[in-house]
């Protein structure tokens, strides 16, 4: 790749050289000086100069030109306000046009403190108001979703927030309507703004006019501590940071890992923190007594329970994981149970496997992309979120998004990237070895990612290999079933192993799951209460931090204690556990170096992972005429958003989805019910019309599905009962 | 008969694909099919043009021909720019407000008229401009009115 | 009388060539008058040599920017330098108040517009052209199209697919880039420029944008040649004829077509035969509500972009609209601040802001309850608008509005003096309502409007 030219540009007093085509803003400050803006932020595409705060003097040009739409060139000469009288009178002046209708909030404002409108008067604007007329006025807040208030009176209309909604989420619901003075933001009629990301407008909006619901009034910006971490929730691991204030946390925010995220998070990882506090989450060990139920006990009481419960079953312990523990959890337990309990068997929901280590890519390398080949029927925005932001701003980058690997732009194209999500997949090794067969192995820019299911799976699999060399032995019984983790206890085949089990200890944030059924229950940490790192899809180790204290005590104390009583060496904490698997797994570095936007590393040393029987590959292609019911897991489902009441209205519809083909067939219309049936059970439900969706493939929620699956006859509701 | 579907397939044959060009036609197709742009015709035209409502609403609303509000079967739209201004123009718009009883603005009880004020018609030289249900009708002078009324509500 | 007074005031007749009260609207007039000879001629010579010809006409934009219209033509990339297709899109969108020409050019010389697209397409090797009619226009979109569907059915667009596209109510989309916003199926929002429409105009691809009257000028100049075009008029910069608006307090207001360099007083008293019923002249709204207006000391000055830039003014769309004693300035100013609040598309903040704000300051002038520091505010409002926006209309509102401030100042301050308008009710302009008045989209409330 040849360097780019550079180009001399005098800014004020300074003189700095960029590359060419360096846009202005940038220019400036490698000279160490700020142009303020409001509208401009590149990662809403081209720049606007529409709010007009950028204005600059440039020698030649005769009118102030906006700066953020200007790019350098050689010899180009700018004056901002720090020099150029005229400019400063410009930016003074759409200052105060910005004050002119603007409400004085501060006072009552969530921005304040945090506010570039603040901050930019304060450098550049008027001292005091000349308007004497009456301003604008508007109800507010209005709630434009459960979880975003809108605040027309504070909104300076820089288009910011229409703009993502048009040209990043690409959803076209966030509008802006009217005109002129009347202009106002608003979605339609009464509609909430649906969809997995928009809460980053409220980022994004530079006053407090988006705001979210969540944090109204819950502190001010000199009473908070943020936290940087990585989010929990699904296997791309945002970086984020934690707003906490007095021990709790009461806000996420972005903080724009540029290889990961870029700055955007989903609605899920945003809002779906207050799961911390939910009305059952445990903070005291649940032990079942024989005809009181469970009652809480004391841990010292429930470690004692525990260890004679694992003494009973040595050798016939079986874990199931549930992917979201950490590297060092995994390990810990995984030492505890197979160094000191010899069980080895240990079930994670999804296979994990190390092929795509050869095709390995930061996601931001999507956007490079000359070919994107999505594959898999899951919608990739519910099984990873941002990784469908990557594909649509590579798509508006002029990359050709397919579905095939023998579309012929892909044996055109010099940067191929595939994407696999679900179901199925063998962990990676499917699309590896589709990989493999277009040698795209070594070539730059290409490469391959599988949507896994579990925000850990990679890390937890690889920490429970590493913490013991002996081969696992299948038991014929099962003495004893830890299940690790609410999503495993609240899996329904979960639930029907531990019927199978003499006895069941369960690790989980809430009671309600496992009450039914557990005969111990240890109440679990959340992402956002513990230290310790993940691995997400792209193989990326990365670094989280616990942000507040949970209210019971981290699994590395007491799995430590537990494993000292069977002999066992643990570190009851993140990084030295984290040491004994950096050994073995990540090449040695130490917790401190896994670093705050993580590098994406490979990992040479990773061993063989959790043997298990490979599932069996579901069908790709359905045939002619046939069906087949894809259930997938949406993005808003699972024990933390269930308790977020905010994001209840972003739950999934029940509706079948299908292709317009096989609608067309049936004569079926969005909103006509329909029977959905397999193997005798049969369920009932709307159906909409997906023109995207392939023939073949009809698509459910899983939490609607009903234990439906594979090949299914779907018919309009009349005609069966008919028939 | 087609569609309103198909008519705006039609339209949008009109210009490159991909493109979203033809929304303003299919606006103007859906507001002469539901009288006014509803939630339901700005739902239908988004179902056409695989765009949302939302987007619709968005494009829509900034127009003046585009109506987002209930507007009456007819419209009588008066220029009050300068030129008109200048002549006769507020006199003629009082004189349909009389005729009417009702402002610029608002519709007549029965939703057959809507009054409007509009912006510069380009008809200067022979004020003011008065378009009935969009045709011009030049020289208007308050005199004319009463017939221009009975003329719209004789169909 | 109802019909529009459409004449060559002073010759020769170029863009009204061939019509004489029969509008030329059948292809067989037009044809009976030369019709799409040039055309014929214009496709035997190279695309380069006719862009060249319309470079040594000196044509200059007929819509208001009075930018030349072959160097404009010239900055689009030929096919073999660019992989997207080349387009035209023909402003149709006349709005700006006075202006009436672009209207009457499409009912009574449809088949010279046509004829002057397909010649401009032939010259930048473009087979699509946009015509972007304002929405009101129904009458003359349906005389247009009835043009189109005749030439096209007699073989002549030679494989030139012209679209006419209506647009539904939006003085900005009069803005060339708001346009081709409007055009790709948005909010009419001008750009920034750069990008140019020449090399990224509607659908990113290379644009040539021209006024009505730019392009139904193009086959005259070809048939009277461009050098002779050239001297008429003003040369070097104002040449050849162009079409006039007179309105206003006038004997004969109308479209007058005739060279550039004609006096506003030769227009206004000679061709258009003066102020009537003994009223006097007190200020011209000179080539349109976006400029400065005129006072009557300056009468004299040619109708040409030199002679009026020199005083302060500009020709615009040609408009030349007479205000007499009868109407109050203050009246007028608040009537175009409306204007400009009603169009401004809200896109930048000082036109957004400012257009309101200036409605505001005007009111409170005509109600009588401003103050002296109010006047100097209005300017200062102008002058905070003026060359920060994000395309002219901002200008449009703050240059008409600072110099009625200026040039009226005695009469704004009898307003403050007198508590009120001192026409008490009478002035012609009294009580106009302004459409910005009645919105009535149900986001905003009433508190929302001025």
């Amino acid at each position: 790749m040849s360097t780019p030219e550079l180009v001399r540009v005098q800014i004020d007093e300074r003189e700095v050289h960029v590359p060419k085509g360096t846009g202005l803003i940038e220019t400036a400050l490698a000279a160490g000086v700020e142009i303020p803006v409001f509208c401009y932020e590149p990662r809403l595409g081209e720049p606007v100069g529409a709010c007009r705060m950028c204005l600059v003097e440039v020698e030649g040009m005769p009118k102030l030109q906006a700066g953020c739409t200007l790019t350098a060139q050689d010899g180009m000469n700018v004056k901002t306000a720090r020099t150029s009288q005229q400019a400063a009178e410009g930016q003074n002046a759409t200052l105060e046009f910005i004050l002119v209708n603007h409400p004085l909030d501060c006072p009552v404002c969530d921005k304040g403190g945090e506010c570039p409108l603040q901050d930019l008067t304060f450098r550049y604007g008027p001292g005091n108001t000349r308007m004497s007329f009456e301003k604008l006025t508007f109800e507010k807040p209005i709630p434009i979703s459960p979880t975003i208030s809108l605040d027309r009176e504070r909104c300076i209309l820089c288009y910011r927030c229409t703009r993502f909604s048009e040209s990043v989420s690409e959803d076209l619901q966030l509008i802006a309507a009217n005109r002129g003075s009347a202009s106002v933001i608003t979605t339609f009629e009464d509609l909430p703004y649906k969809g997995a990301f928009t809460g980053n407008v409220t980022e994004l909006c530079p006053v407090g006019a988006l705001l979210p619901t969540q944090y109204r009034f819950e502190g001010r910006p000199w009473e908070i501590v943020d936290v940087p971490t990585v989010c929990g929730l699904c296997p791309v691991g945002c970086n984020v940071n934690a707003t906490v204030r007095e021990g709790k946390v009461k806000r996420i925010l972005s903080r724009n890992h540029p290889e990961i995220d870029e700055g955007w998070i989903c609605d899920k990882g945003r809002f779906a923190y207050t799961h911390l506090r939910a009305g059952d989450r445990l903070a005291q060990p649940l032990q079942r007594q024989r005809r009181h139920g469970l009652e809480e006990v004391s841990w010292e009481q429930a470690l004692d329970e525990a260890e004679r419960l694992l003494r009973e079953a040595r050798g016939r312990v079986v874990t199931v994981l549930s992917g979201s523990e950490t590297v060092e959890q995994a390990y810990a337990l995984g030492k505890l149970l197979r160094v000191g309990l010899d069980s080895h068997q240990a079930m994670l929901p999804e296979e994990v496997s190390g092929a795509l280590d050869a095709y390995r890519l930061p996601l931001s390398a999507i956007r490079e992309a000359d070919v994107v080949v999505v594959l898999g029927d899951v919608p990739v925005v519910e099984r990873a979120p941002v990784v469908d932001l990557w594909i649509r701003s590579a798509r508006r980058n002029g990359a050709k998004i397919v579905d095939n690997t023998n579309d012929p732009a892909v044996a055109e194209a010099e940067r191929v990237v595939l994407v696999w999500s679900g179901p199925g997949g063998r962990g990676g090794a499917t699309v590896a070895k589709l990989a493999e067969k277009l040698g795209l192995a070594e070539r730059e820019g290409c490469g391959a990612f599988h949507l896994q299911e579990t925000p850990n799976g990679r890390g937890v699999a690889d920490a429970w290999a590493a913490c013991c060399d002996e081969e696992a032995e299948v038991a014929d019984s099962i003495g004893l079933l830890v299940v690790s983790g609410d999503e495993a206890a609240a899996d329904e085949n979960v639930r029907a192993l531990a019927e199978q089990a003499e006895a069941t200890i369960v690790l989980s944030m809430f009671g309600g799951l496992a009450a039914g059924w557990a005969d111990l229950i240890l109440p679990g940490t959340g992402y956002l209460e513990r230290d310790g790192t993940f691995v997400n899809l792209e193989g990326r180790l990365q670094r989280l931090r616990r942000t507040v204290e949970p209210p019971c005590p981290d699994e590395l104390e007491w799995i430590s204690q537990l494993a000292a009583r069977f002999g066992v060496d643990v570190a009851p904490y993140a990084a030295g556990v984290f040491a004994e698997v950096s050994e073995r797994v990540y090449g040695g570095i130490s917790f401190g170096e896994v670093g705050e936007r993580a590098p994406l590393r490979g990992y040479p040393d990773a061993q063989e992972h959790v043997a298990r029987e490979p599932l069996p590959e579901p069908q790709q292609k359905p045939k002619r005429g046939e069906i087949r019911l894809v259930a997938y897991k949406p993005l808003f489902s699972g024990a933390a958003v269930e308790r977020v009441t905010e994001l209840q209205f972003q739950r999934p519809q029940a509706e079948l989805e299908l292709s317009a083909e096989d609608a067309r067939r049936r004569k079926i219309a969005t909103g006509d019910l329909v029977t959905v049936g397999s193997n005798g059970s049969a369920i009932t439900l709307p159906a909409r019309v997906n023109r995207r969706l392939r023939a073949g493939i009809a698509r459910i929620a899983l939490e609607h599905a009903d234990g439906l699956a594979g090949v299914v006859e779907v018919a309009k509701a009349d005609e069966v009962v008919s028939a | 008969m087609t569609s309103f579907y198909d008519e705006v397939q039609e339209l949008r044959a009109r210009y490159p694909e991909g493109t979203r060009s033809a929304i303003l036609p299919a606006l103007r197709l859906a507001q002469e099919k539901h009288g006014w742009l509803s939630r339901r015709a700005l739902e239908e035209t988004a179902e056409a043009l695989e765009l949302t409502p939302a987007y619709c609403y968005s494009v829509a609303s900034f127009y003046d021909m585009l109506h987002v509000e209930p507007i009456g079967q007819h419209t009588i739209e008066v220029c009050t720019n300068v030129c008109c201004g200048l002549v006769n123009a507020q006199a003629v718009l009082d004189a349909f407000e009389q005729e009417l009883g009702v402002g610029p603005g608002e519709t007549t009880d029965d939703g057959e008229i809507t009054l409007r004020a509009v912006e510069c018609l380009g008809g200067c030289s022979t004020p003011t401009i008065v378009a009935v249900d969009h045709r011009y009708r030049q020289s208007v002078t308050p005199e004319d009115v009463p017939s221009i009324v009975a003329d719209v509500r004789g169909g | 009388m109802a019909e529009t007074r459409v004449e060559v005031a002073e010759g020769p007749a170029l863009v009204l060539a061939g019509y004489d009260d029969e509008p030329l609207t059948s292809l067989a007039a037009y044809r009976a008058a030369g019709g799409y000879d040039q055309l014929e001629q214009a496709r035997a010579q190279d695309p380069q040599a006719v862009i060249q010809e319309l470079i040594e006409s000196n044509l200059r934009g007929r819509g208001g920017a009075f930018f030349p219209t072959g160097r404009k033509a010239s900055f689009i990339p030929t096919p073999d330098k660019i992989a997207k297709p080349i387009y035209i899109t023909v402003n149709a969108d006349e709005s700006e108040p006075g202006t009436f020409k672009d209207r009457e050019i499409m009912l009574k010389v449809p088949h010279r517009l046509l004829e002057g697209c397909l010649i401009a397409a032939h010259a930048i090797q473009s087979k699509q052209v946009y015509i972007y009619i304002r929405g009101e226009y129904s009458r003359e979109y349906e005389v247009l199209q009835a043009a189109l569907d005749e030439a096209r059915n007699a073989g002549l667009v030679g494989g030139v697919d012209i679209v006419i596209h209506r647009g539904a109510g939006a003085y900005i989309c009069g803005e060339e880039t708001a346009l081709l916003e409007s055009l790709e199926g948005k909010r009419g929002q001008p750009r920034s420029k750069p990008p140019f429409p020449a090399i990224s105009g509607v659908y990113a691809a290379p644009t040539l944008i021209n006024n009505v009257e730019s392009i139904t000028t193009i086959p005259p100049i070809l048939a009277v040649g461009p050098a002779e075009f050239a001297q008429i008029g003003s040369p070097p910069d104002s040449t050849g004829t162009r079409l006039f608006c007179l309105s206003g307090n006038v004997e004969r207001p109308g479209v007058y077509e005739a060279p550039h360099g004609i006096t506003v007083r030769h227009l206004i008293d000679d061709i258009g035969g003066g102020v009537p019923g003994g009223h006097t002249l007190k200020a011209v709204m000179m080539g349109g509500s976006s400029f400065p207006v005129m006072t009557p000391d300056d009468l004299d000055t040619p109708l040409d972009a030199d002679s009026l830039g020199k005083k302060g003014y500009f020709i615009g769309s040609g408009v030349v609209t007479v205000i007499d004693e009868r109407s109050c300035i203050v009246q007028f100013a608040l009537r175009v601040a409306q204007f400009y609040m009603h169009e401004s598309c809200g896109k930048c903040t000082p036109c957004r802001v400012g257009t309101r704000w200036l409605v505001q300051l005007m009111r409170a002038v005509e109600d009588g309850t401003a103050s002296e520091r109010d006047l100097d505010l209005t300017l200062d409002v102008c002058d905070r608008i003026i060359g920060k926006c994000l395309c002219v209309l901002g200008d449009s509102a703050a240059m008409p509005v600072a110099s009625c401030v200026t040039k009226f100042r005695d009469e704004f301050r009898a307003h403050l003096e007198h508590g009120g308008c001192p026409f008490g009710g009478d002035s012609q302009l009294a009580g106009l309502f302004a459409p910005v008045d009645q919105h009535a989209h149900s986001a905003v409330p009433q508190e929302a409007l001025v």
